[in-house]
């Protein structure tokens, strides 16, 4: 007997109940209660806010939110905080049950929700707000954008960093990583860094977010500029290769078994918390976990390869298709994202503003809750090199093409120009040039 | 019909209205929607389009990771509930015996069944890691264990082992039965000379068939809707060599936005859990006896 039947995690409920060959989406037809415009000013409103994250999101966007009701009384939103892995899940039965939230935050997955238009284009209630995006955000101001017109407003925007164990390079002599690093300069750390079956020089670059930065480094694109997967491309398997060589040539990243045997769901983050590997790429969200970590730290920009190159975590603010007032919610994403809201997001430590001149300000560079100096700069320095990872509306698709098709890569059965034909072939039917 | 008896059909219609009202507005109803979604493409959120059977014929001639998953279900389900079975009658078997704290030895073999799956799999994810616990039980023998979780060969055995850790909800059901058979037949046995081996097959299984029948079909419908195991522990993975076919439905329903496809698929593995459950009843008129029955 299985044991299906006494554990009923949510999803596992969910997917019992799918597969008694039903899928239990529809009904729940959506009654318009809650919706409010009273009062005969236009922008009073009733909003509904849904974000993903843990208690430190929940505090921040509350605090931001808190602030707004004191700028503007007559607009009320509530925060819906719902746990990362259900999130897409949840919003999407939530606009399939006639009750999506009015301002929605997306990320890499944006695009799914504009190409089937269910999120608002924002160009016009930004110009008509005097919004001006690349004045706010920088250069990713439009990154969250379809056909030319922006779905969603930056909110939280940092690139991938290095973090790396000072006291371990210090011990060999070797100087902290900077941008100019080259590949070689790197692997030449990761190999004196490393100790065989003990410590390793890398945590590795398993996860798309590392080793697309490699591809874009090397001139590849996984999508080009026609809206077709380019994955097949010699930079794009010279990049995945070099990224495979450090594991199964060089020895100075853990294989899966490494990481397997160094206890459950342990990754890179962890083993660099554990002073197992000396370097790590990862997001702003590594900072939190190590300041309690007993390794002396610091953090420093990504290496480069022919040209500077990194990925950039973050998400946006959109408004749905259903929402019941656009220009109010607008209003709210704009002060949301104002300097005086987007302070909090440092202040709590949960993530990176996407505002930059909060990025640029004392309260980014020497946050209170810092227990030690930390090179904060490079979060400035890195924003110059971020590229434009393609946010395709199967993305979820794309990724897990991915997954499937390098398995054999990343246990070193198979090299990088194999797999790499295989996907670029699945990806043909998965992705439709827009 | 007489007063009475349209009183108390009354009465029947609203004692069992919960239940009726439960099936057709839950069931009955999203069963027939579906149907319906999955001859459509549909996102979810635009207006489903009408496409026919194409979600099916796509399905069972263009997509390889369908036909994977299936053969990967049916592996599952073939191993995992026979083994499953034999496991939960040995160890019912055993408890039934007059040993030493009994009820000690029962609770812990019923335990495993009420450990959240969510800690089990991270337990597992420990033990059978390829420097882990078992493999290390396994080289005392000289036997190199393999890297269960992250090889394609081994991901499938080290799910069913998973299964096999939860053998103590049938040996209570098991147990229970075994402790329902009338005295007398073992007496009867044991003055005309029957070994316990021969009490066990000829008195003790043909008993049992009802409960070991219940725990088949339960097993088999279990088996072919395996989720959170695989979910939690490899998400499908390494290249769909774990994927079974409601996390596929599920992925393709709540992560690719394919609904009208995913619909096609639940309704693939229905019929397949359908024509094994018609076939378990087929057969059980050859084996499964029941005291009451009279052939």
């Amino acid at each position: 007997m299985t044991m299906d039947r006494a554990q009923y995690s949510r999803r596992g409920f969910l997917g019992m109940g799918l597969a008694a060959g039903v899928i239990t989406l529809t009904g729940c037809g959506g009654d318009d209660s809650g919706s409010s415009s009273s009062g005969g000013n236009s922008t009073a409103a009733n909003l509904v806010m849904t974000v993903w994250g843990g208690e430190n999101d929940k505090t921040t966007y509350q605090k931001r939110l808190d602030l707004m009701a004191k700028k503007y009384p007559d607009i009320k939103v509530t925060l819906q905080l719902i746990p990362n892995d259900g999130y897409a899940q949840k919003v999407q039965t939530m606009i399939a049950g006639g009750k999506g939230p009015d301002i929605m935050q997306v990320a890499e997955s944006v695009n799914v929700y504009s190409s089937k238009n269910q999120i608002q284009p924002l160009d016009d209630l930004a110009s008509k707000a005097g919004l001006d995006l690349e004045k706010r955000f920088g250069s990713i101001g439009k990154l969250y954008s379809y056909q030319d017109k922006v779905y969603a407003v930056p909110d939280r925007s940092g690139a991938m960093i290095v973090y790396y164990n000072k006291a371990l390079f210090e011990a060999k002599g070797i100087k902290a990583p900077t941008a100019d690093w080259t590949w070689d300069d790197a692997l030449g750390a990761f190999k004196e860094l490393t100790v065989p079956g003990k410590q390793w020089g890398y945590a590795g670059s398993g996860w798309w977010a590392q080793w697309w930065s490699f591809v874009y480094q090397n001139g590849g694109k996984i999508i080009d500029d026609s809206g077709k997967p380019a994955v097949a491309s010699d930079e794009v398997i010279e990049a995945l290769q070099w990224a495979g060589d450090l594991i199964f040539k060089h020895g100075v990243v853990p294989t899966q078994k490494d990481y397997a045997n160094m206890g459950a769901d342990v990754g890179g983050d962890a083993a660099f918390a554990n002073g197992k590997v000396a370097v790590n790429t990862t997001g702003f969200w590594g900072i939190s976990g190590l300041t309690k970590s007993k390794i002396d730290w610091d953090i420093a920009p990504l290496w480069k390869g022919k040209q500077q190159a990194v990925t950039a975590f973050g998400s946006g603010l959109a408004i749905s298709r259903t929402a019941k007032n656009p220009e109010a919610a607008f209003k709210a994403i704009d002060f949301l994202t104002s300097p005086e809201a987007q302070q909090q997001i440092i202040a709590t430590g949960q993530d990176v503003p996407a505002n930059i001149e909060v990025q640029k300000s004392d309260a980014f560079l020497k946050p209170a809750w810092m227990t030690k100096p930390v090179n904060m700069d490079v979060f400035g320095e890195s924003s110059d090199f971020v590229y434009r990872a393609p946010f395709i509306p199967a993305w979820n698709e794309m990724q897990k093409a991915f997954d499937d098709g390098l398995a054999d890569f990343w246990l070193g059965k198979q090299d990088a120009r194999t797999a790499l034909t295989a996907i670029q072939k699945r990806l043909e039917t998965i992705v439709k040039p827009s | 019909m007489s007063k009475l008896r349209r009183r108390e059909a009354l009465w029947f219609y609203l004692f069992a209205s919960p239940w009726i009202i439960g099936f057709i507005v839950f069931l009955l109803g999203p069963m027939i929607a579906s149907i319906y979604i999955s001859l459509t493409d549909w996102d979810s959120f635009t207006p489903p389009k009408w496409v026919g059977l194409e979600n099916y014929t796509r399905l069972l001639t263009e997509d390889p990771v369908f036909w994977k998953a299936l053969w990967n279900t049916f592996y599952y389900a073939a191993i995992s509930v026979p083994l499953g079975l034999v496991i939960g009658l040995w160890l019912a078997n055993l408890l039934n015996k007059q040993v030493r704290a009994r009820k000690v030895f029962r609770t812990l073999i019923y335990l495993p069944t009420l450990v959240p799956l969510v800690a089990t799999a991270m337990i597992f994810k420990m033990v059978l890691a390829p420097a882990g616990p078992l493999n290390d039980v396994l080289g005392i023998f000289h036997i190199p264990g393999p890297s269960w979780l992250l090889e394609a060969v081994w991901v499938k055995p080290a799910l069913i082992l998973l299964s096999v850790w939860g053998a103590g909800g049938a040996t209570v059901l098991l147990l229970a039965a075994m402790k329902g058979i009338p005295r007398e037949l073992y007496e009867a046995a044991e003055v005309d000379g029957a070994s316990p081996i021969r009490q066990f097959w000829s008195i003790t299984v043909p008993q049992l068939t009802p409960i070991i029948f219940f725990n088949l079909i339960m097993g088999l419908i279990g088996a072919f809707q395996v989720f959170s195991q695989v979910y939690i522990l490899t998400k499908g993975g390494p290249n769909n060599a774990s994927q079974t076919m409601v996390p596929l439905l599920f992925d393709e329903a709540f992560s690719f936005y394919h609904m009208g496809y995913a619909s096609a698929i639940s309704w693939m593995l229905f019929a397949v859990i359908l024509v094994f459950t018609l076939l378990a009843f087929r057969t059980a008129r050859r084996w499964v006896f029941y005291e009451t029955e009279v052939k």
